[in-house]
């Protein structure tokens, strides 16, 4: 009996680690595609521009193919990529157009059938409310309870200059304010890091990123509540061609190693309405906030979305009224921070959230090589032990059993 | 809180305890229930017996029960929850060779029990003091206190069992204590909750207050216990005139210079208890944060899940003990007990089933595991190295909770619940090898270990028989 069992004990493991959900694929070394990335700043200007507004050009150069990542603060601030399948597509900006903010077509990316696929990410508003009964789910709040909005497309921005761009890791910081009091000591920032190569954030929430993606960390640092029990919203609206960014899909994931207690991911995914067709663009991001610039394992806090949902009305943002034209259809949604319970914005003045927005497929998460070592060696020594173990005694037995059948010859 | 109640088991069958013949009876005529050589009276003495550890198997899990509660209230990372697990461990890597120690030489049973049941008490009350004063530090000091306590009460309970009851109901006794132990966990994890939502109420607002007013209330089940001790202290002096017994013994005989002829197997049986306890308590400890985040279970359901394992062990632990006596075959056993461990473990980790499955097979395993495990010792040391046998396999065991509840705390705070899983299922690999080893060294020295129950009995028969026979030619 006690053979049988140790025969079939290491069956019984192997079946268990074969039928584990791995979140995909069993090593995650796929994402070695790299890219060369430049950076440029206001692409094409020749005179000045009114203070204030900026636009950035990352141009990510692939094997056969070019993204352009555009971040501009003209208006509501917009993250624009776009997919080309030639090495040499480049941007041109008609600037007085530009600036007038009204004129569809005045920026372009050219030869213009080489674009793929497009994705415009709007932040529009950030909504604050004053969460009394501590619900922590704006659906539930009063609308007597929110606050005037802060309206992002009239925020007086940062310049972009070498203390906020950074060349060789490409990221880009954009601080601003509305000037009022809540603001004179703190601001809305927001950071855009462009990659050349597959990796992972250092601090949480460890988005895995590839050369197709880039990174959007919003934050608000010092800004003064509005009331006593603030709790935050931020609405984002997004543009696409040939689609936009429709549905979020949630999805589960076992793995929390890189964003502690959190096991799910949101994406928001720009795809024909077929659902077996291919992801063309996605934006993607964890569920989850945090209260401090160096947080620790306390300081997260939950977020969730609301359904997408189609939004009418003037574009805010001039990038996206330059590239798509004011009839364009966008789609929007909303962040909202924080957990019944939960302490409120004013305990720290700090929130920080990140979101990762590309083209094609968002990076899909593994085991790291060390959870996936240390269950090797765990399950394997025992293995090792039982094989080696059993041949040994199996040996010794037969040696015996024939000094045994020897013995009475002597 | 592993280690006393399991070794109990065994103590019930060794011979060198204290009572020898309940004397005669009194002329004196009493009533059934005052009289300590009846049944009655004892079945009241039982009452009292059981009540006596139900204050400290309810407190020793309060921080799990309230682990949202204490990290939020007293704003607190989880290491530094941990902690309150880890101070607790701390005392009885040493008091676990000298609780035996005290009993029978310093302060004897009973003047014993109640000391140890009042530093049970005060240790809470410090606790639970720490949080109405918002000390965490204050907390941590009450936790340790509450360990000196803790532990030995559960030897001294042992020790009372056998006194009272040798030779008549023991096995049964050993029983009804493990299952009040376990209701007590039980209650303390569905119950704390509640009290803390009552206390919200009552304050208007949840905080180091709600957290401290719940926790002393809490410590009235140790003052309880505490009146159980002065009661039985009673009892027992009083049946010591009237039937004029020996004073109760835990008969340990600890000597540490004893540990340098332990066998190579008992290593290994220390190395299982290490590996395998500390992959099922700090779990526990963290366990309801854990079924909220992943399962998005809600605080009560949470606590629920958490209490399946005790609840389980209560009638399972009779159940499997019973078989693993009729079957022998230990070292199988803990074979099969430690394996459905570890896929437990890897179930709650790899996987989103239903968690209920894995607690259940964690409570059946760990059920399993102590009645197979804990009687090996006596298997593989000789009668007199018992008592240090059993109280360095505990220490260490307290040794190892320490440690891994806090490295289970930083590792969760920095890198989540799937790396945690991952480093319990490790420690459970770790209690795999031992018990692999284990196997092929016993089979390597005969198989003594494994042998099924009627091998055993008629080798231990043979071996009586072999003795009288040597008695008989001298």
């Amino acid at each position: 009996m006690a053979a049988d069992f140790l025969n079939i004990m290491p069956f019984t493991l192997l079946f268990l680690l074969l039928n584990m959900r791995f979140s995909s694929g069993l090593l995650g070394f796929g994402d070695t595609y790299k890219r060369q990335l430049s950076m440029e700043l206001n692409p094409g200007l020749n005179s000045s521009i009114p203070p204030g507004v900026n636009l950035l050009h990352i141009r990510s150069l692939g094997n056969d193919d070019t993204l352009h990542f555009l971040l501009c603060n003209l208006g509501s601030p917009t993250l624009l990529l776009v997919h080309t399948n030639s090495t040499s597509s480049s941007i041109q900006v008609d600037w007085p157009e530009f600036l007038a903010g009204n004129t569809s077509g005045s920026l372009r990316v050219v030869p213009e059938n080489a674009v793929l696929h497009s994705n415009a990410l709007v932040l529009v508003r950030l909504w604050e409310y004053d969460d009394l009964n501590d619900t922590a789910d704006p659906q539930e709040v009063p609308v007597s309870s929110f606050l005037p909005p802060y309206q992002l497309e009239s925020f007086q921005w940062e310049p972009l200059n070498n203390s906020t761009l950074d060349p060789q890791a490409h990221t880009v910081r954009l601080c601003g304010g509305d000037g009022s009091p809540a603001f004179s000591n703190g601001s809305f920032c927001l950071q855009l890091s462009a990659f050349g190569s597959g990796g992972r954030e250092a601090g949480w929430p460890g988005l895995l990123h590839n050369a197709n993606s880039s990174q959007v960390r919003v934050w608000l640092q010092g800004v003064r509540p509005r009331a006593a029990h603030s709790r935050f919203l931020l609405e984002l609206h997004a543009l696409g061609q040939p689609y936009g960014l429709a549905r979020v899909e949630v999805l589960q994931s076992i793995d929390d190693e890189y964003t502690p207690s959190i096991f799910t991911v949101s994406q928001w995914l720009a795809t024909p309405s077929n659902v077996s067709s291919p992801v063309l663009g996605f934006v993607e991001w964890k569920p989850v906030a945090y209260r401090r610039p160096d947080p620790i394992f306390t300081d997260a806090t939950p977020c969730h979305h609301s359904s997408p949902v189609a939004v009418g009305g003037a574009l805010s943002s001039g990038l996206a009224l330059a590239f798509y034209g004011a009839g364009a259809p966008a789609t929007g949604l909303n962040i909202s921070y924080g957990l019944a319970g939960e302490p409120f914005y004013n305990t720290t003045n700090y929130l920080s959230w990140s979101m990762l927005a590309g083209i094609g497929d968002p990076p899909v998460d593994s085991f790291s090589p060390l959870v996936l070592a240390i269950m090797a060696v765990g399950l394997g020594t025992p293995l090792l032990l039982l094989l080696l173990g059993g041949v040994f005694v199996c040996v010794r037995r037969r040696s015996l059993a024939e000094g045994q059948a020897y013995s009475p010859i002597n | 809180m592993a280690g006393a109640e399991e070794r109990r088991s065994l103590l019930g069958d060794d011979d060198d305890y204290g009572e020898s013949d309940p004397g005669p009876p009194t002329d004196r005529t009493m009533l059934a229930v005052c009289d300590p050589t009846r049944l009655l009276h004892r079945i009241v003495v039982l009452v009292f017996m059981c009540f006596l550890g139900f204050g400290s198997y309810f407190c020793y899990d309060n921080p799990a029960s309230l682990q949202t509660e204490v990290t939020q209230d007293m704003n607190l990372n989880t290491s530094q929850f941990m902690q309150l697990y880890a101070w607790y461990s701390w005392p009885n890597v040493v008091l676990c060779f000298l609780g035996g120690f005290l009993l029978d030489r310093v302060f004897g049973i009973r003047l014993g029990t109640v000391i140890f049941s009042l530093f049970v008490c005060v240790g809470q009350v410090i606790f639970a003091a720490g949080a109405l004063l918002n000390r965490f530090w204050l907390m941590e000091v009450g936790r340790f206190v509450f360990g000196i306590g803790g532990e030995s009460l559960a030897v001294a309970q042992n020790t009372y069992a056998v006194n009272w009851f040798k030779g008549k109901e023991l096995n049964l006794v050993f029983g009804l204590q493990l299952s009040m132990a376990r209701l007590g966990s039980t209650v303390n994890m569905n119950i704390m909750g509640w009290v803390y939502n009552r206390m919200a109420d009552l304050i208007g607002a949840t905080g180091p207050t709600t957290l401290g007013a719940a926790l002393m209330i809490a410590s009235a089940t140790c003052l309880f216990s505490f009146a159980c001790a002065l009661v039985l202290g009673y009892l027992d002096k009083r049946a010591e005139k009237i039937l004029k017994k020996e004073k109760g013994k835990t008969g340990e005989v600890i000597k540490l210079t004893d540990v340098k002829d332990f066998p190579l197997s008992l290593w290994l049986i220390f190395i299982i208890c290490v590996g395998y306890y500390v992959a099922i308590f700090p779990f526990i400890g963290l366990g309801q944060v854990f079924f909220i985040e992943k399962f998005n279970f809600s605080p009560a359901q949470a606590r629920a899940i958490n209490s399946v394992v005790y609840i389980i062990s209560a009638p399972a632990s009779p159940i499997l003990g019973f078989m693993v006596d009729k079957t022998g075959r230990n070292v199988i056993w803990v074979i099969c007990a430690v394996v459905t461990t570890l896929i437990a473990h890897m179930m709650l980790a790899f996987t989103f089933w239903n968690p209920w499955i894995a607690m259940s097979l964690l409570g059946v395993s760990y059920s399993l595991l102590a009645c197979a495990l804990w009687p090996m010792v006596a298997f593989v040391v000789p009668d007199h190295q018992l008592g240090t046998a059993y109280g360095f396999m505990q220490s260490i065991q307290n040794l190892g909770l320490a440690l891994i509840a806090m490295a289970a705390g930083a590792i969760l705070d920095t890198r989540g619940y799937l790396f945690l899983e991952v480093f319990f299922s490790a420690c459970i690999c770790l209690a795999l090898i031992a018990v692999v080893l284990l196997y092929f060294v016993d089979l390597l020295q005969g198989g003594e270990l494994n042998l099924s129950a009627v091998a055993r009995a008629s080798l231990q028969e043979e071996a009586r028989l072999q003795k009288e026979a040597t008695l008989d030619s001298e």
